[in-house]
């Protein structure tokens, strides 16, 4: 059904007034084409890691939106990432999944290129083509932009985007809990084994909404955390600093990302965890010490999930894990879960969190079966016609948000939602489709970036505007 | 023409001959049995290409010649 002009606020489709949102934008063909061009074709997207490609013709076969792309490391260790299509008849240059090359190849009719994306073979040049086709003209289609970011990669179609860390502005500071050491080192964060790969049958944003923090479904959880498959024999994860830490949730109305955390008081330390394993116990336990002295007060800062706009998940502390939610119609989406380790954790260390993490998460994870239930079903329950005439509710604390959240002296970025009393909110999911309708109404980078406003400049130096 | 060769199998130091009349050593093979990195040791058409390195085509290979 085609709901031409009727996307974002202005129909209502996203109407964060009322707090509903229409089921429509879930499972509507023609919304979700227009996604693939106003969001995957503009935002920065997470690509891979440098530990994936750590030699020159090193690659990993990535995805952006629809889109197939090659993530490689030239011959000179520059890293690039390509569209994975050939310049000729569009075929896949590459179709393994991961490996280590001279050249992409096209198996069609042999088009060849070198890893830094040059067309540097053309099937009878002379003959065919006269020795006359520019082959400068003919590389490989490379993103507009990339971007490395403590080993992660990422990249965006868009020239006219902003860098990707303005991208991100404050929230940096929460993708730094998913990617910097344990002991609070910047960086130092590695892929442990594999990536894995699933199809689930429901729209891409089912995942990205729960990941930003749908704290509503613990529920769900519930027969996990009896079985306890947690990495002290009990719950799903080690979860005592709930009992003594505020629960947040924090969210960046311009950016579109959200995370959740948990900030221990001034002068507790953060409780034993690992217990299954004296070693990996004691590791976390040293690890932990470490950061609260590097980091000083922000070492009081733990992590819980959160989601970069539009598809990128983390869950930066049990299990570490960077998901990609990839678009695969309104109607699917491919699930990629990178897990995230210390690089200089002792091997120990490695091996009981790769068993606890698929334990976890992934297509055969305990706690991720749970939550692609829901998803799946709610999806399919929300096709039909009339189900498509309901909206969905997201009142959950509607105008408790703070602006400038402070506790015991710890200043937090973002707009904040304590949610340590009220247990639950829908003020980070909120946020998502804000940013989400945003991008499927402005034209331009020109009208999403609206932090470069002269009015907003102000704003950031205390007074505040409205309008 | 003889029979169809089986790139994949060719190593550094292959003497091949090519379908122009010029005969190559292969230098590397990306194994992807389309193309071959060689360089030109003679060539009756186009004498600069000599000592040369170019990506020989997979169809443009008519013989092996001499293998290492």
């Amino acid at each position: 059904m085609a709901k031409a002009g009727t996307q974002g606020y202005t129909p209502g489709l996203v109407d964060l007034a009322t707090g509903q949102i229409s089921r429509e934008i879930f499972v509507n063909e023609t919304i979700y084409q227009q996604e693939l061009e106003q969001v995957f074709a503009r935002a920065w997207l997470f690509v891979g890691h440098e530990s994936q490609i750590l030699k020159p013709g090193d690659f990993f076969v990535s995805g952006m939106g629809e889109e197939s792309v090659l993530l490689c490391r030239d011959r000179e260790g520059e890293i690039h990432v390509f569209l994975n299509s050939c310049r000729h008849r569009g075929m896949k240059v590459c179709r393994y999944d991961e490996g280590n090359t001279q050249v992409f190849t096209c198996p069609y009719h042999g088009w060849s290129y070198a890893t830094d994306g040059k067309l540097v073979g053309v099937p009878f040049f002379k003959e065919a083509y006269h020795g006359t086709l520019d082959r400068s003209k003919w590389g490989l289609v490379e993103v507009a932009q990339l971007c490395r970011y403590k080993g992660t990669i990422w990249a965006t179609w868009d020239a006219s985007a902003p860098p990707f860390l303005e991208y991100l502005g404050d929230f940096t500071c929460y993708l730094d809990l998913s990617l910097d050491a344990w002991d609070g080192r910047e960086g130092g964060t590695e892929v442990l084994g594999g990536i894995q790969k699933w199809l689930i049958p429901c729209n891409w944003k089912f995942p990205a909404e729960n990941f930003s923090g749908d704290s509503y479904h613990n529920i769900s959880h519930r027969s996990v955390d009896m079985v306890g498959i947690g990495p002290s024999g009990r719950g799903r994860r080690d979860m005592q600093e709930r009992l003594m830490a505020r629960r947040l949730q924090i969210c960046f109305p311009e950016r579109g990302h959200q995370t959740g955390v948990y900030v221990l008081p001034h002068d507790r330390p953060t409780a034993p965890a690992y217990r299954d394993s004296p070693v990996v116990s004691e590791y976390f336990r040293h690890c932990e010490e470490a950061r609260r002295q590097r980091r000083g007060e922000w070492g009081r800062v733990t992590g819980s999930p959160g989601e970069i706009f539009p598809n990128t998940a983390l869950h930066p502390r049990q299990p570490r894990t960077i998901a990609v939610w990839h678009p695969r119609g309104p109607h699917q989406t491919e699930v990629w879960r990178w897990y995230m380790v210390d690089t200089d954790a002792p091997p120990e260390v490695k091996d009981f969190l790769r068993q606890y993490y698929i334990r976890y998460s992934g297509p055969g994870g305990l706690t991720e079966q749970d939550d692609m239930e829901n998803w799946n079903y709610a999806h399919a329950a929300s096709r039909g016609t009339i189900a498509r005439r309901y909206p969905y509710s997201y009142e959950q604390g509607m105008g408790y948000e703070v602006q400038d959240f402070t506790w015991e002296g710890l200043h937090l970025p973002g707009v904040v939602m304590d949610i340590t009393e009220a247990k639950s909110s829908e003020h980070n999911l909120r946020n998502l489709y804000r940013r989400w309708a945003e991008f499927m109404e402005a034209k331009s980078w020109a009208a999403l970036a609206t932090w470069r406003r002269p009015a907003r400049a102000t704003r950031r130096n205390g007074q505040r505007i409205r309008g | 023409m003889s029979e169809v060769i089986n790139l994949r199998l060719l190593e550094p130091g292959t003497k091949i001959s090519l379908s122009d009349g010029s005969i190559a050593e292969v230098v590397s093979n990306p194994l992807d049995g389309v193309w071959v990195f060689a360089r030109y040791l003679s060539s009756p058409s186009d004498a600069a290409l000599v000592g040369t390195e170019e990506m020989i085509f997979a169809q443009d290979i008519v013989e092996i010649l001499e293998t290492p």
